[in-house]
């Protein structure tokens, strides 16, 4: 960032030039730019390390393209590509020779004679171990190929590129879209995944910190005939876009969407499974979008490419902005809105820029507010100190929940849709709560419970989304975690929380989410609000699971009842048949007198013609009959009804749309004309 | 003689008196032994109105209850049952046991007798049913098993019989209830079917009985004292001149008795069963109080579990209330800890304990059953317990000296006659 000393110096006043080089520098009064304190504060956005920030930088390019193409209700269509970049091809992108080294001593990466005996003493007692263990037959895995000395310098970079068939933008908007940090166009009270207009940005300013490579971005708007082509990186010192190319490229094919691409420096190694995490959670809040992720290397057994497909196509709807709950304002916020309101008076103003205000009751407010106050004041004249009164009178006054009309859940179709996609278990039940409010905010919470499926972990694993995104880091302090870690019990629902492969799934939709922490990556768990919406929904799957595997159970009992009582038929008769037979010497040693049927029995057993064996099929016979007998009751109980079976979902080869759908968040209606 | 003049000579000096509180109040041994005398006659007058039985209160259509059979009956009452099983089978129809249901709705405590009766309800245990299989099966090799001990005259303990099919009993406590349900079916006490548990009892003191023809005479047993046998056929031929027996709950208060020979001031018989009472040690109880006629005394700790313990001495415990009748020995006083002795004795705050949710909710149970019912003082103390939530061991005495048990707690009690 030194470079930017001579940006610096113009401003800077000549004369204390030749004195004071060092001291004034600290009265100096600067100003910062967001840009460059983003930079140097880039873990807030969560660039903490390389490895971190190429997963932020995948995880904002994907969310920006799920929000642009439901933004105009598109199904979206979102390829994601990260490219492993060698250092030579790196050196030569941006046009350094590479070097040899020659003074070998001057790298950290230096061996040193001291350090290299050490390391050979070393790998020589291993091989004897390893030896060692192999003459014993012991199996053993094999010795990690020595990995290979890699230094502070070198660095590994990727180009990550993003492709989807979202709105676009508009050709003269692209560079402060992206060259300019804090402009945004999701600053409403809006329900939205991004909201600070940093994402994208973000990845610029790293990749500007890293690399200093430029990003490069291709957008095509619907029924325009061209392709806006860009390359810019930002200014971070004044933060502003620096253009190196803007055009209209043609558009032959005409395509719509946006294609972004940026060079970073990331760390693929470590954060791999997060990425792959990220995108299968993603895909399971999001399974009417389809993903295409690929990473390719020169290395072409670490390559990946995993799609993740379309499962349906009923989209929840785009979520609508939303006015201010007065008692979630503060005294800014409400000068804000006062100088942004096209309103004339008072009474427009808290009618019409705040919800659950109505005429008679903005009327009654005003005329608590105090004699100075009428319904027919310009509110543009309100003094400060009346904007204070307003602001203690919301704080106080009683107003109806905000609804959550405004909000946009997964919805529980989508939802269960989305975990039976991805994990393919074996039960599932999910559940939508109904709106609640946190702080004048409304917020929803949707929870699913799975048992079984593939890739699952025994126990416990808890995927947690916030307005559709999923969240990785933090998990330990999480509300949704939290919840289902103790104050569930799990076994109350026939559910075993060590054994058993338990999804659990919460995603939580609000106007504002209360992240905690810098980084958007944890819910606190002190918001009572929440945590008990949370445990609720949970509990609510629980309760539809607990019929289900009490289900099974007594059908596995139908299964097994044969097997177990057939099981314990070679000790009862023989028990019996040793009794018998002992009886038998005594009765024919005449120590013991038995009568009539008893005598004949003791006879066949002393003659053989009853033995164990006869006792045997008897029960055996005994127990088949039995065993049928309960499985036509079974049957007459229980019916011949099966589990509903899941619709699939096939893609549609042509668009013909000639049918209206009716959502709801558990079913779609469609209505062929 | 010596020892107790040694002591009086140590009695004026201030350091044992602020050590051993309430010791100034104990008198002479003299006028102690004199009170157990009287304690002794009148119990043994008593006992001499002779029991009633179930027949005797025309419960015995309603209730059930086990007798003492021979080797040769049981044996044939297993045969019986065995060729019953066998026609059931070989006919197709598969075969079941009525076992005797010895759950608490079946039980009954009947206050002239003073102790819990197993009621009639028995339940059906069929072999083709997947809740009872296992069970009918464990039920047909313990038959088997104890046929076998019939036939070759032997005795195992309850362990050994486990043992003998580890596979299928898969843990002890399994084979253990089914043997109760046997001796309830066959209508046997458990020590008719051969089966013993191991020894847990203890005995010390002023008795002089014979253990399979050996006479043993207990003051002469060492510390420990003698192992009570576990087949009480076997015992006989008792003596004794002490004066009453004094029941100890925990072993450790059995120790201190016995080491500092309690038994040779106050002539007495000291018993434990070192917690939860095993049959052999309250069949020997029953037959102490029986031939010897002698007072009951119980020293027990001051919570719950403790009145629990001594129930299960007094009323039987539900388990084996087919067997009430031998089991029980009627009449125990409760001499000592009671919850009123707490703040009596001064036991100071740090060696009470707080009651958990448990025992609070376990004293409250207490209060429901008659056995505590029947008796006003108990009901009262009880009562105390759960109103200061405070519960103590025997132990917490030792907070005045080990010995304050044996020099002061247990003589002042017995001078004062405090018992309930």
């Amino acid at each position: 960032m030194e470079t930017g000393g001579s940006s610096e110096s113009p401003i800077e006043p000549k004369k204390t030039k030749s004195k004071t080089a060092r001291k004034p520098k600290e009265n100096l009064l600067k100003q910062k730019s967001p840009a460059e304190f983003f930079a140097e504060n880039k873990n807030i956005a969560g660039f903490d390390n390389p490895g971190k920030s190429l997963y932020t930088t995948v995880r904002e390019l994907v969310e920006n393209s799920l929000d642009s193409a439901e933004s105009i209700s598109e199904l979206p269509e979102v390829e994601i590509t990260i490219e492993e970049i060698g250092k030579s091809k790196f050196n030569s992108m941006i046009g350094l020779v590479d070097r040899e080294r020659i003074d070998e001593e001057l790298y950290d990466d230096f061996e040193t004679a001291k350090a290299r005996e050490k390391r050979l003493a070393k790998e020589a007692r291993t091989q004897e171990l390893h030896a060692k263990n192999a003459a014993l037959g012991k199996k053993v895995k094999e010795p990690q190929a020595s990995k290979g000395m890699k230094g502070r310098g070198e660095a590994s970079f990727y180009r990550v590129t993003c492709k989807d068939n979202g709105r676009g933008m508009p050709h003269d908007d692209i560079p402060n879209m992206f060259g300019r940090v804090l402009s945004g166009t999701k600053y409403g009270l809006k329900q939205t995944r991004g909201k600070f207009g940093l994402g994208a940005k973000m990845a610029l300013i790293w990749s500007k910190m890293s690399t200093g490579l430029p990003i490069e971005i291709s957008s095509s708007m619907k029924g325009q005939s061209y392709i806006s082509f860009c390359r810019l990186d930002i200014d971070i010192h004044r933060n502003i876009p620096h253009i190196h190319l803007h055009e209209k490229r043609d558009n032959k094919e005409r395509w719509r969407g946006a294609e972004i691409q940026v060079v970073i420096e990331g760390n693929w190694t470590t954060y791999r499974s997060k990425i792959l995490h990220y995108m299968r959670q993603m895909a399971v809040i999001t399974p009417y979008a389809q993903f295409l992720f690929k990473f390719v290397s020169d290395t072409s057994d670490k390559n990946v490419t995993i799609r993740f497909a379309r499962r349906t196509d009923i989209m929840p709807p785009v979520p609508i902005e939303t006015k201010y709950h007065p008692s979630a304002v503060d005294l800014l916020l409400i000068k804000r809105l006062i100088s942004e309101t096209s309103r004339e008076n008072l009474l427009q103003f808290l009618q019409h820029e705040f919800v659950n205000i109505g005429k008679s009751y903005a009327e009654r407010l005003i005329g608590e507010m105090g004699p100075d106050f009428s319904p027919k004041m310009a509110v543009k004249s309100l003094t400060s100190q009346q904007i204070v009164r307003i602001h203690q009178l919301f704080r106080q006054a009683k107003f109806d929940d905000p609804s959550g009309d405004c909000l946009s859940p997964a919805g529980e179709y989508n939802l269960r849709l989305g975990i039976i996609k991805e994990l393919h278990p074996d039960m599932v039940a999910t559940y939508s709560g109904s709106a609640q409010v946190f702080e004048g905010h409304p917020f929803m919470v949707e929870a699913g419970v799975s048992i079984g499926g593939k890739d699952v972990k025994q126990g416990l694993n808890i995927f947690r989304f916030a307005n559709r995104i999923p969240l990785l880091f933090e998990q330990g302090a999480d509300v949704v975690t939290r919840t289902a870690l103790k104050r569930i019990n799990w076994n109350s629902y026939k559910i075993n929380q060590a054994q058993d492969k338990i999804g659990v799934f919460v995603s939580i939709v609000s106007t504002k989410i209360p992240f905690k922490g810098t980084g958007k990556e944890y819910i606190g768990d002190d918001i009572s609000e929440i945590a008990s919406a949370v445990k609720s929904s949970i509990q609510q799957c629980c309760i539809q699971l607990k019929s289900k595997i009490v289900k099974k159970i007594q059908a596995r009992v139908q299964q097994e009842r044969k097997r177990n009582l057939s099981k314990y038929i070679p000790d009862a008769t023989g028990a019996i048949y040793d009794v018998l037979r002992e009886m038998a010497q005594l009765h024919a040693s005449k120590k013991k007198r038995y009568e009539d049927e008893d005598a004949d029995v003791l006879r066949k057993v002393s003659t053989h013609s009853i033995t164990k064996q006869t006792l045997s099929e008897k029960l055996a016979r005994h127990v088949e009959q039995v065993d049928y007998e309960m499985a036509l009751e079974y049957a007459t109980q229980s019916g011949v009804s099966e589990e509903p079976r899941e619709a699939i979902y096939l893609q549609s080869l042509e668009d013909g749309k000639n049918f209206i759908d009716f959502h709801s968040p558990v079913f779609a209606f469609r209505l062929y004309q | 003689m010596a020892e107790k003049k040694k002591r009086r000579r140590t009695d004026p000096s201030d350091s044992d008196q602020q050590h051993l509180p309430f010791k100034n109040s104990l008198k002479s041994d003299e006028i102690i032994l004199q009170t157990l005398k009287d304690l002794c006659s009148s119990s043994s007058s008593d006992g001499a109105a002779g029991t009633l039985t179930l027949s005797d209160l025309a419960l015995a259509s309603t209730c059930r209850e086990v007798a003492d059979l021979s080797l040769s009956s049981v044996q044939s009452a297993i045969e019986t049952l065995i060729l019953r099983l066998t026609h059931s089978i070989l006919s197709g129809q598969g075969f079941s046991f009525s076992v005797p249901s010895r759950s608490s709705a079946n039980q009954l405590y009947v206050p002239e007798l003073d102790r819990i009766v197993l009621k009639d309800k028995s339940s059906v245990r069929p072999f083709a049913n997947v809740s009872t299989v296992r069970k009918s099966a464990v039920t047909t090799r313990i038959l088997q098993l104890i046929h076998q001990l019939c036939i070759k005259n032997i005795h195992v303990t309850k362990r050994d019989l486990f043992y003998t099919d580890v596979k299928l009993f898969q843990d002890q406590t399994q084979s253990d209830s089914v043997l109760d349900d046997v001796s309830c079916m066959l209508g046997c006490t458990r020590s008719s079917l051969n089966v013993i548990a191991s020894e847990k009892g203890v005995v010390v003191g002023r008795l002089i009985f014979s253990d399979n023809g050996d006479m043993i005479d207990c003051t002469k047993m060492g510390m420990g004292g003698k192992a009570i046998p576990p087949n009480i056929d076997r015992v006989g031929d008792m003596q004794s001149d002490a004066l009453f027996i004094l029941l100890v709950e925990k072993d450790a208060a059995y120790i201190r008795l016995a080491e500092d020979r309690f038994y040779n001031r106050f002539p007495c018989i000291i018993v434990t069963a070192k917690g939860q009472p095993d049959v052999a040690t309250r069949l020997f109880l029953r037959k102490m109080k029986t031939e010897l006629k002698l007072p009951v005394l119980a020293l027990v700790d001051s919570d719950p579990y403790g009145l629990k313990i001594l129930s299960v001495y007094g009323c039987g415990s539900k388990n084996m209330s087919y067997d009430s009748a031998n089991l029980t020995t009627p009449d125990i006083k409760w001499l000592g800890i009671r919850p009123s002795d707490l703040d009596k004795y001064n036991i100071p705050e740090q060696c009470r304990l707080p009651m958990t949710e448990q025992d609070i909710k376990t004293g409250k149970d207490l209060l429901e059953e008659d056995f505590v019912k029947k008796n006003p003082g108990w009901v009262e103390e009880l009562n105390l317990m759960v109103k200061t939530k405070q519960k103590a061991e025997i132990q917490a005495l030792s907070s005045f000296g080990f010995q304050y048990l044996s020099e002061v707690y247990l003589p002042l009690k017995l001078q004062q006659q405090d018992w309930l």
